[in-house]
């Protein structure tokens, strides 16, 4: 039983994929409902695994010789994030039915969302290395061709290679972790190699905590890697969703916070994990204090809010950081289906284009409002619980300079916040269509993630047990949602944080006063819309990896008599090494 | 020099596996590819043999020849049904024209 459970999230997603593929552009309503509902099934089937959560893996695959075993553990990190990639994507899924209503080949987009929803649970839930690493790369490749869906546009195109270029820098990273962990401990679990890391060279496991930095930092957008993430904003709004809050980038978070404990006596790590966090949060959001494209400035948001999570766990704030996990999906998810409501009505994402809609689009612009009250950190919302959390762990027991830069990115989280909501909800409205409200197939999911939004806090305490319970080597304490909120109430780094979000807020009303100091930041805010050098960066590897590819491609000329040759000439080799290794 | 049956064997093995590398690595013909493939295959059978009868396992060595035989007839056929459709498709045999296949 709990056999089926565990496997159903990944294969009712695929077997989905495999059936709306079939149907092609027979039946577009049939092929969204069955989409629906495998993503949904899939969900379901994660939360009935809840009560069977526990460290021992629930299947176990033999797969021989050096490819070890596939295992599927229901520890509560896993399934925690199996639910939210089920279940937000599930939604996600659903607000597609009325976004791409109407557009060609939905077999393959409701094809390739579920086929990467499912990968996703897989990633999450594998207790192994090699299968972790199989998972992830799929993920990669989903992405990939999500962002580039709309296939005829040259942006959307590149967009899509640079993200998979990216991230395969981490994806080689992630591969050197299974391979010493195999050749060192001769398995790929990943509780094994937790439980024996100390017994590796020290030099060794340094290098392989460095990767899987690399590796969680080029999933999860943080500096220097961060680029792809405001690129992939081509893609359809529900697939900025998907990737923002379901998926993709919450991979990164869930590698640290899994392998802290291996990692956390490495010299230099904790510190290399606050400082990647500290300087994706910062940069980010001043990138977005400059952004006009509505989707732009989500998405340094999201960059910044995985800062903190990644912040949260160089400070050994595990539990913060899942909390935020679960805050920031909510949340961000709520943000960037009512950003695709606005897109959708208005028919662009230049917020300069946008301003009065708040009158058109009551319903949109309450559950944006929820959403960005939690993106700011102010009650009741959830982003208010897991953000002071976090900031409270980091005061507790991390560095007091990466303290106050956070607390920074807090108040500055605020301002773009508000200048975001200001521009599109308020002013003047220099918008020329006719505007609709969110459509029925729209607001539902957006009213559940309101929802969400306003008390997925109140699950903190039993997601802490759940966390204590099945995590073996972290040292995570179980709590009470009352004896949290009671903490953070009570704790004087809250109302600091609320002290600074406040003179955030206060800076946007009295921006016209401020003039004097916004010319002195000039030179900051022309860095910070060229992504202060990092895209530049990222570009050139994108473009230097293009090439390689493209000079390479000239060596398949097609031509039989070449192939073997090379044939012959490469099985000749093998047989003189073969000879030289037996003389 | 010795010419006892492994020696022959041996360079009979070499020279039928040289002949078909050749043909493989020249012609454009393919019709001429397949004959190539098929020296290469009996050169595989004659080096069993060969090999058999040097350490003395002939059953062994004779049921394997059997197996590469079959599989040998197999590509033979369907390297031919593929030449028919090759020239029924491109109205040529010249292997070079396949590479409009890439791409």
């Amino acid at each position: 039983m709990e056999t089926w459970l565990i496997i159903l999230p990944i294969l009712l997603p695929w077997l989905g994929a495999v059936v709306v593929w079939a149907l092609q552009e027979r039946a577009p309503r049939l092929q969204h409902a069955l989409a629906v509902a495998f993503a949904l099934g899939g969900g379901a089937a994660a939360i009935a695994l809840l009560p069977h959560a526990g460290d021992e893996a629930l299947v176990r695959v033999p797969l021989g010789t050096v490819f070890g075993d596939f295992t599927l553990v229901p520890d509560g990190l896993g399934l925690f994030l199996t639910i939210i990639a089920t279940v937000v994507g599930g939604l996600a899924v659903v607000f597609s039915g009325e976004y791409m209503r109407g557009e060609a080949q939905l077999a393959r987009y409701y094809a390739l969302v579920l086929f990467f929803i499912g990968a996703m649970a897989g990633l999450v839930l594998s207790g192994g290395f090699l299968m972790l690493f199989l998972f992830w790369e799929i993920t990669a490749f989903c992405s990939y061709a999500l962002i580039s869906f709309y296939n005829d546009d040259p942006k959307a195109v590149s967009a899509g290679v640079k993200a998979l270029i990216m991230t395969q820098f981490g994806g080689v990273g992630l591969m050197v972790l299974a391979l010493v962990a195999y050749g060192y401990l001769g398995s790929y679990d990943i509780n094994t190699f937790i439980a024996q890391a100390h017994t590796l060279p020290a030099g060794l496991l340094g290098a392989v905590a460095f990767a899987s930095l690399a590796a969680a930092a080029a999933k999860s957008a943080q500096v220097p890697f961060q680029t792809w993430l405001p690129d992939a904003m081509e893609a359809p709004t529900p697939i900025s969703a998907l990737i923002h809050a379901a998926t993709m980038v919450n991979a990164g978070v869930y590698l640290l916070a899994r392998l802290y404990p291996a990692f956390a006596e490495v010299p230099g790590w904790t510190a290399a994990v606050v400082t990647v966090g500290l300087l994706s949060a910062l940069l980010a959001a001043i990138m977005a204090l400059v952004a006009t494209d509505l989707k732009r400035v989500l998405a340094y948001s999201t960059v910044s809010q995985l800062g903190y999570m990644v912040y949260a766990v160089g400070v050994g704030g595990v539990f913060a950081s899942q909390l935020h996990l679960l805050s920031h999906s909510v949340f961000k998810a709520l943000l960037f289906l009512s950003a695709g409501a606005i897109i959708h009505a208005v028919g662009t994402r230049d917020m300069r284009q946008m301003g009065g809609l708040g009158r058109k689009m009551p319903i949109v612009r309450a559950v944006f409002v929820i959403g960005a009250l939690a993106l700011v950190g102010l009650p009741p919302a959830n982003g208010f619980f897991s953000k002071e959390l976090v900031l409270e762990e980091g005061l507790a027991h991390g560095p007091a300079w990466a303290y106050a830069g956070m607390l920074l990115g807090a108040g500055l989280t605020a301002l773009y916040t508000i200048r975001m909501v200001a521009m599109v909800f308020h002013g003047e409205s220099r918008v020329t269509k006719h505007v609709h409200d969110a459509l029925p197939l729209m607001s539902a999911p957006l009213g559940l993630l309101a929802l969400g939004t306003l008390t997925t806090w109140l699950l903190a305490g039993p997601f802490s047990g759940l966390l204590a319970r099945t995590l073996p080597f972290h040292t995570l304490e179980e709590t009470t949602t009352w004896h949290l909120v009671e903490e953070i109430f009570t704790a004087p780094a809250t109302w600091l944080a609320l002290l600074v979000i406040a003179v955030g807020l206060a800076l946007w009303f009295l921006r016209a006063r401020l003039d004097g100091l916004r010319q002195a930041l000039q030179p900051l805010s022309g860095l910070a819309a060229n992504s202060f050098g990092f895209e530049a960066l990222n570009r050139q590897i994108s473009h230097g990896v293009r090439g390689a590819a493209g000079a390479l491609s000239r060596t398949q000329t097609g031509q039989l008599n070449w192939n073997v040759a090379a044939i012959v000439g490469a099985l000749a080799l093998v047989l003189a090494i073969l000879v030289w290794r037996a003389g | 020099m010795d010419l006892s049956l492994l020696n022959v064997g041996a360079v009979a093995v070499l020279g039928l596996l040289g002949v078909g590398l050749y043909g493989l690595l020249v012609s454009r013909n393919l019709i001429k590819v397949i004959i190539a493939l098929q020296l290469l295959g009996k050169a595989a059978v004659l080096g069993l043999l060969v090999a058999g009868k040097a350490s003395g396992q002939m059953n062994l060595s004779q049921s394997l020849a059997i197996t590469v035989i079959v599989a040998d007839t197999i590509v033979a056929v369907v390297g031919m049904a593929l030449a028919i459709q090759v020239r029924r498709q491109l109205k040529t045999l010249d292997v070079r024209e396949l590479a409009r296949l890439k791409g």
